[in-house]
């Protein structure tokens, strides 16, 4: 039985993978025992006691490394902890920088580098794609008000306005483009970004690389249904041979190490970047539901094994997310708020 | 020729495994992909269609070739007929 501690287990509407992570571990072939790694009491996942065993509240990683790595060595004391599986971008480049000493204490992960975690900042996205082959859409880094202004009057509406990292929206008039400039200076400071929207179909690939060049599997699926934010709610499986192919070259090109998402739009046979996720997206359960374990295949990597590398999945196949409730005493919370773990 | 990577079941339900796009066809439209599939010419579909619906072949033709354009629409044609 091997101890995984998972986070992201915010399944909310705005879902994080861990609960996705979770179920992928349960069914794969080596037995484990799960921890849950929450920020928040509130986060359904610490509820839900048929898959995580137990839960524990971490500080934010804002709060600095020493509280954080003090955190987890004291539940890797407690629990027995060998494998860490972290499915946040927030907490990811502490995860990394951490990697070492975690190790050092027996804390197994199988993470990107430092410099392959960069990648994801959407100023490098055009590098990337130019690296494995495919396209980015018209894309302006922009770092003053005076640029934006500047470049609003150069591109033709509807455009995406973006945050290095976090939040995108669309913007069909100057004043909403503006609003949303400003929405993000205020929230995620310089640089923004803002970008041509192209037509076509969304379509993401998933995938862990091994760190060498090679890969422990791929799926890419179409989203179906999204929600007002975005995020899928019913997806199919696809088998798009140009968009894989950029997926074996990202892997190949940057020797990618852990688990990633592509997110891009195809355009008959236009692909273009959109975004890089140094992590399993939410929906990574529909992976595993096709027979591409790749929690699994994390897992067994983590722990020094050689994965299973097949990844023939069939095409057609639907993925369909839904809600569910639950009712529980009020102890778990009282425990979460007053100890900070159950 | 993108026709052959369709899975099209016998209830005329037809799915893009490259696109993830899904379609429904008509008995007719059915047909006429079943066969094509198989590589016979417009005008051995059109007779077929003849046959089967008792239409005329210059009928048929025109049904097809509407047919085909639709389908070309939506990415799923591409070959030049006549």
């Amino acid at each position: 039985m091997v101890k995984v501690a998972v986070s992201g287990i915010n399944a909310v509407d705005n879902p994080g993978p861990g609960l996705g992570i979770i179920k992928g571990l349960r069914e794969g072939e080596t037995p484990v025992s799960v921890v849950g790694l929450a920020y928040d009491a509130m986060e359904p996942g610490i509820y839900l006691t048929d898959l995580i065993e137990r839960a524990y509240l971490l500080p934010y990683p804002s709060e600095g490394e020493a509280p954080f790595l003090n955190r987890l060595l004291y539940i890797k004391e407690k629990e027995g902890l060998e494998v860490i599986i972290p499915a946040l971008d927030a907490e990811l480049p502490l995860f990394i920088d951490l990697e070492a000493r975690l190790s050092s204490y027996g804390l197994k992960t199988f993470l990107p580098t430092q410099k392959q975690f960069k990648l994801r900042a959407k100023d490098h996205l055009p590098e990337v794609a130019e690296a494995i082959g495919i396209k980015t859409p018209h894309t302006l880094v922009l770092a003053s008000y005076e640029e934006f202004m500047k470049a609003l009057s150069r591109l033709k509406f509807p455009i995406m306005v973006k945050g290095l990292f976090y939040k995108a929206f669309r913007a069909y008039t100057q004043a909403e483009a503006q609003q949303y400039f400003h929405a993000i200076v205020a929230e995620w400071g310089y640089p923004v970004i803002v970008q041509e929207v192209v037509k076509g179909e969304e379509m993401n690939v998933v995938g862990v690389g091994d760190g060498e060049g090679g890969h422990f599997g791929l799926v890419a699926i179409k989203k179906l249904w999204i929600t007002s934010l975005g995020k899928i709610w019913t997806g199919v499986t696809v088998t798009h041979s140009g968009l894989l192919t950029a997926a074996e070259s990202f892997v190949k090109h940057f020797r990618w190490r852990g688990a990633f998402e592509l997110e891009t739009i195809v355009s008959g046979d236009d692909i273009y970047l959109i975004e890089i996720n140094p992590r399993f997206p939410a929906w990574i359960y529909f992976a595993v539901g096709v027979g591409i374990n790749l929690p699994a295949r994390l897992l067994k990597a983590a722990l020094g094994g050689e994965p299973e590398r097949a990844w023939d999945y069939p095409a057609g196949k639907l993925y369909i997310r839904f809600t569910d409730d639950l009712v529980t005493d009020l102890e778990v919370f009282q425990r979460m708020v007053t100890r900070g773990e159950r | 020729m993108k026709l052959k990577r369709l899975a099209i079941s016998e209830e005329g339900f037809v799915f893009d495994p490259e696109t993830g796009n899904s379609y429904t066809v008509n008995e007719t439209g059915l047909l006429i992909l079943k066969k094509l599939r198989e590589g016979l010419s417009l005008e051995e579909i059109a007779e077929i269609m003849n046959e089967e619906y008792g239409i005329s072949r210059e009928e048929a033709l025109r049904d097809i070739q509407d047919f085909l354009e639709a389908m070309a629409r939506f990415g799923l044609w591409e070959e030049k007929y006549g």
